[in-house]
């Protein structure tokens, strides 16, 4: 025994201590329990049940569209989004980046506490009585200097309460310079509705009541005017329901040289030469003069119409734009006989150096079919960005401060120093002001020049109203404290007012904003005549989202003004054998650029391309093949005004004289998501303003392509382009036309063989009916699922290994280019857009689904109410049921999902946070399953049928 | 070489070596996958017996901030449990009621230090940072107001805590321990119902 001991160096009695040490190891693990604590309120407010979500009406200020919005909160946190129901601009709806709002709210790089420069350039966080000192005493400093009546004050559009205060508040310091810029600002289509009708407000369009739509390059399911109240209501001009009821759905035309998310829902598409829109509707209107235009036109009115609309012979058209004779006669005729028609124009990638021109010529075309008061109606002045100011306000600012002129300047809710080419010289504009002022929330390219940053709420934080239609008053409220110590832009004004000195606070009596809000709201109250009390009045509206009245139609006359225009082709800087049209288009997911920095909006794949962080270059293959270039190549793009890099797309819904880059990417700081993806194409553009309504030409250069000889490949979702003969996304007929065909074919009864028992269902059999006809392929639905599932975000690199994590995703499909809609005879031999096709795709919770039987440890089964169940903590990670989805519809996490503070926030407490290693997948949301399986419980009944 | 036989340990040590560790093993093992409704019915046997005997959280009392007597309060003065803990009735989460509630009666001086405690947390408008009893794993859900409005009674899973100085976790909170009470009462036992 001793020998045996001491030649493994090791006696019994070690021996029975190792055991007994590693025997209680465990136990002492077993018994220290984590200590979590329970935090109670000290107060707990009125409205809130721990565990019971709390809903708060508000507005979007994501775009200036103004859509509503119920914020979902939990225990004082706002974790979802939805569309407000009631609110008449978006119905319901919201748009993928009204869902990203709360990563704007969360943004972990946001400004978090008052910042001042330093002389070595660097931004020191200050204290707000610090803060707001110093304001004071600049203002003491441009007031003894004088030159009190040169403070300026940019902004984009901000809630009409803060603009109101703002103005103000300048004036009560001697200044009127206020400057209101919107990249995507619309003073064309004012500009249009003065020359044409003598109405500079914008009009609303009544796109659901159209029987027959020709979008002049608009991309309104995009980003132009009220994309979302305008996707619905072309949801319903288009559906198939309304094809039922009207016999026939409403036909859209677009025509653009780019095929946009909004020319691949239209039932044709012409790809006409960039910048020569107007023609088209001329030659249009020209020939509905010919055939005689709507009742309501007098004799004289024709013949001065006639005469202008003279040259524009479908011959003459046709050499201009590139479309065809027997096309423009044919849309001429379906624009009377389809009653009401409606025209629209005006979107950012068309906005050429013509496009106040094309705009009149497109209200021409209407105003001809007798459409205007049907389907195109003027209202009071009060309509979206109503506030906005010209682009060359904006110059003739820069101008300004480029002079000195400008001792301070304040900016708010706007980054022209990234929506500005760098030609306009709004960054070196800065350097000569001296002192600027920042309020923003956000490190942005124009914040990084302020001496002062007052970093402002953000609008799930403010209170404020917006006014984004004609008789819509929508109500912003917080819909929780702030997530930092920043301060809303009007306490801020207020406070620094009551500083200064007596006179100055005089004439701003309010005490805080929201009194000043409340002021403003008496006022429409007043108006109204209620018979409840103010209180009553203001929760309503508080509850509501807002008041909403009917806007009665302003009448309008056709202008004398409009016979004196001269149409004529737009110009374009650059010129050269290899010169290519360059067409910046607004991206769904970025607007302007300022979603750029929402980490959801950077993984939702673009809706045409499918890519995912970058930006890119959109050629057409033959163009490509031309010029020596493959899919992938690194180019630099030389315009007349920079140069950018960006890789090239092959895209066959591009005329073959253009290329096509979307705007938004390339931010030079603007936090860590938005900061080095992909590059800026405003810095491709020209300064100069529009000459008739002075606002920003975004279609107005050309660029030359060179190969970098590098090598980017883009980084999309889409595993193909087409589909390969896999009849994933299908289509039919219309229904209506053909009803006997499909009786025929489905009639034919045959047996049904399964090796597996039938499957019983108790109570309920979940399902989702998605209107195929009706997809849009947005992506809106995608975010929405990001924001309810807790779905973490992977970046570029792991989407490019495929270990993207979205459950819901949209597929798009394009289909060979030579099946066209048959009612079009094809003689013209002009382009034609590829067949797009969307097919949102998720989980299918089949009957007897495959990934089931291969689980081992019966982590994916079929509930007794026909969901395909996916229990994380008892997956292991085999994989084996994604290799078995024919949908490929299952995730797995291969890392630790990260949200940096304070996004983490935002996770939605009712669903559980997958940890790696363990797959994950559409559930039907089954948190709201259970909540609504809950709510009937209470009740004592089922949850009803749909 | 001839086996030391000599070697071999007496009784005592086969107890050590073998009886002991396997006796470990088993109450230390806490299989991920037990109960279900994929064994038809009977949830494991560890589950009801070993594991509720102790051993996974039996007898987990910690020391609270205050030294709160619900024999005290739900016992001696018979208050309801849904009179602080209201939320249960309405909520998933049955809700530790705010220091408000507390000063609802106890606003009076008094030389009781506990109380004292609270009038300083009330004065400060500090939250109390209770330690948490009862925890369920974060991949469970548990709806407190489904179980209230079934009739279920608090004490069925919190034990007699009308008879706790200070509360202790007395059920074992695993799932075999669900599904043995979702099998009596004939409820659901599909995953979906906690596991999302």
């Amino acid at each position: 025994m001793k020998e045996f001991a001491m030649e493994n160096g090791l006696d019994r009695r070690d021996f029975l201590k190792l055991l007994g040490v590693s025997a209680a190891a465990p136990m002492a693990s077993c018994a220290s329990k984590p200590v979590e604590t329970i935090i109670p309120y000290v107060i707990q407010p009125e409205e809130i049940t721990p565990g019971v979500a709390t809903y708060y009406a508000t507005v979007c200020q994501e775009c200036p569209a103004g859509c509503g919005m119920l914020v979902r909160t939990r225990e004082g946190r706002a974790v979802k989004v939805e569309g407000n129901p009631s609110h008449p601009v978006n119905r319901g709806a919201l748009c993928a980046r009204g869902q990203a709002s709360l990563q704007g709210l969360y943004n972990p790089d946001r400004i978090r506490q008052p910042l001042q420069r330093n002389e070595a350039g660097d931004f020191v966080p200050i204290s707000w009585a610090e803060a707001e000192t110093l304001l004071v005493k600049q203002l003491h400093r441009v007031r003894e200097e004088g030159k009190a009546d040169t403070i300026s004050f940019v902004s984009g559009q901000l809630p009409d309460s803060v603009y109101s205060l703002v103005t103000k508040w300048l004036a009560a310091l001697g200044s009127h310079h206020q400057v209101t810029y919107e990249p995507f600002g619309y003073e064309a289509l004012r500009k249009a509705g003065q020359l044409c009708f003598s109405q500079s407000s914008i009009p609303t369009y009544d796109i659901a009541k159209a029987r027959f739509l020709v979008s002049f390059g608009a991309d309104f399911l995009e980003t132009w005017l009220s994309p979302v109240g305008y996707a619905k209501a072309f949801g319903q001009m288009h559906s198939a329901a309304n094809a039922q009821a009207a016999k026939q759905a409403g036909r859209f035309v677009q025509v653009e040289p780019r095929l946009s998310l909004t020319g691949a829902n239209a039932d044709e598409w012409l790809a006409i030469k960039p910048g020569r829109e107007a023609f088209l509707a001329l030659g249009m209107a020209r020939l509905i003069v010919e055939d005689g235009p709507a009742a309501s036109i007098s004799v004289q009115e024709k013949e001065q119409l006639a005469t202008l609309l003279k040259p524009y012979t479908p011959e003459h058209v046709a050499e201009l734009t590139e479309i065809s004779v027997e096309t423009i006669r044919r849309l001429a005729r379906e624009f009377t006989s389809q009653s009401p028609s409606l025209a629209i124009g005006g979107g950012v990638a068309a906005s050429s150096r013509e496009e106040t021109a094309t705009l009149i010529a497109v209200h021409l075309l209407n105003y001809v079919a007798g459409n205007i008061g049907r389907t195109v109606h003027f209202h009071s002045p009060s309509s979206p960005t109503s506030q906005t100011n010209s682009y060359s306000a904006l110059l003739a600012l820069i101008e300004e401060m480029e002079r000195g002129e400008v001792p301070l300047l304040f900016l708010a809710n706007t980054n022209p120093a990234f929506s500005l080419p760098p030609s306009a010289g709004f960054a070196d504009a800065l350097e000569k002001v001296s002192f600027v002022v920042s309020f923003s929330s956000f490190l942005d390219e124009t914040t990084e020049h302020a001496h002062l940053v007052l970093p402002d709420h953000t609008p799930l934080e403010s209170w404020g109203d917006v006014r984004p239609a004609a008789g819509v008053y929508g109500l912003l409220q917080p819909v929780m404290q702030p997530v930092f110590e920043t301060q809303a832009l009007g306490d801020t004004l207020l406070s620094v007012a009551a500083q200064v000195d007596g006179q100055f606070s005089e004439s701003l009596s309010w005490k805080s904003f929201f009194e000043y809000l409340q002021a403003s709201w008496q006022e429409l109250y007043g108006k109204r005549g209620e018979t409840t009390t103010f209180e009553t009045f203001w929760q309503q509206s508080l509850q509501n989202g807002g008041v909403w009245e009917n806007a009665e139609d302003t009448s309008v006359q056709l202008s004398s003004a409009v016979f004196d225009i001269v149409f004529s082709k737009p110009q374009f800087d650059g010129s050269g054998e290899d010169a290519l049209t360059f067409i910046a288009y607004p991206s769904s997911r970025y607007f302007d650029g300022r979603g750029a920095n929402k980490p959801w909006l950077q993984e939702l794949p673009d809706p045409m391309t499918q890519a995912v962080w970058d930006s890119w270059l959109e050629i057409h293959p033959e163009t490509a093949a031309r010029l020596g270039i493959a899919e992938g190549d690194r180019l630099s793009v030389t315009s007349p005004h920079g140069t950018v890099e960006a890789a090239a797309y092959f895209y066959d819904g591009l005329r073959r004289d253009s290329v096509a880059m979307p705007i938004g990417q390339g931010h030079t700081s603007y936090g860590r998501y938005a900061q080095g993806q992909g590059a800026n194409p405003v810095n491709l553009l020209a300064a100069q303003p529009e000459k008739a309504s002075g606002s920003f030409s975004w279609l107005s250069t050309t660029v030359q392509l060179t190969r970098t000889g590098k090598r980017a490949p883009l980084v999309t979702t889409d595993g193909s382009r087409q589909q390969l003969g896999r009849g994933i996304a299908q289509v039919t007929d219309e229904h209506t036309e053909h009803p006997e065909s499909h009786t025929e074919e489905h009639s034919v009864e045959h047996a049904v063989y399964d090796m597996y028992p039938a499957l019983k269902y108790d109570t309920y059999r979940w399902g989702m009916s998605i209107d195929l006809a009706a997809c849009i392929g947005c992506g809106a639905c995608v975010t929405a699922c990001y924001a309810e599932n807790n779905i973490p975000v992977v970046g570029k690199d792991a989407v490019a290994q495929g270990r993207e994590m979205s459950w819901l995703r949209i597929e798009r499909y394009f289909e060979d280019s030579s099946v066209v809609d048959p009612s079009v005879e094809d003689s013209s031999g002009e382009e034609r857009a590829p067949e797009t096709r969307f097919a949102p795709m998720l989980c299918q919770h089949c009957g007897n689904a495959p990934c089931e039987p291969v689980c081992p440890v019966y982590a994916t089964y079929h509930n007794p109410e026909g969901l395909n169940a996916q229990i994380y903590n008892r997956c292991v990670g085999t994989r084996y049921c994604a290799n078995n989805c024919p949908y490929k519809v299952r995730r797995f996490n291969w890392v630790e999902a990260d949200w940096p503070q304070p996004l983490h926030l935002q996770l939605n407490p009712d669903v559980t946070i997958r940890e790696p290693g363990v797959m994950e997948k559409c559930t039907f949301c089954v948190q709201r399953i259970q909540e609504g399986k809950d709510h009937a419980k209470d009740e004592d009944r089922l949850v009803p049928r749909w | 070489m001839r086996f030391p036989l000599q070697a071999l340990p007496p009784f005592r040590i086969i107890l050590l070596f073998i009886v002991v560790p396997a006796a470990l093993s088993a109450t230390l093992y806490q299989p991920d996958v037990s109960g279900g409704v994929w064994r038809e019915g009977k949830a494991a046997w560890w589950d009801v017996k070993l594991l509720d005997w102790g051993l996974t959280g039996w007898g987990h009392a910690p020391r609270q901030p205050i030294a709160f007597s619900h024999k005290l309060h739900a016992g001696d003065y018979s208050l309801d449990c849904l009179y602080c803990h209201s939320a249960a009735r309405v909520s998933p989460s049955a809700h530790v009621p705010p220091v408000q509630m507390c000063m609802g009666c106890h606003k009076k001086k008094t030389e009781n230090l506990e109380i004292q405690k609270i009038q300083a947390y009330w004065k400060n408008q500090e939250p109390i940072p209770w330690i948490r009893v009862h925890t369920l794993p974060a991949f469970t859900r548990f709806n407190h107001k489904r179980h209230v409005r079934a009739g279920v009674e608090c004490q069925s899973c919190h034990g007699a805590v009308q008879k706790m100085q200070r509360v202790e976790q007395v059920s074992s909170l695993k799932m075999g321990w669900c599904i043995t009470c979702h099998e009596e009462n004939q409820v659901s036992r599909d995953c979906l119902i906690c596991h999302y």
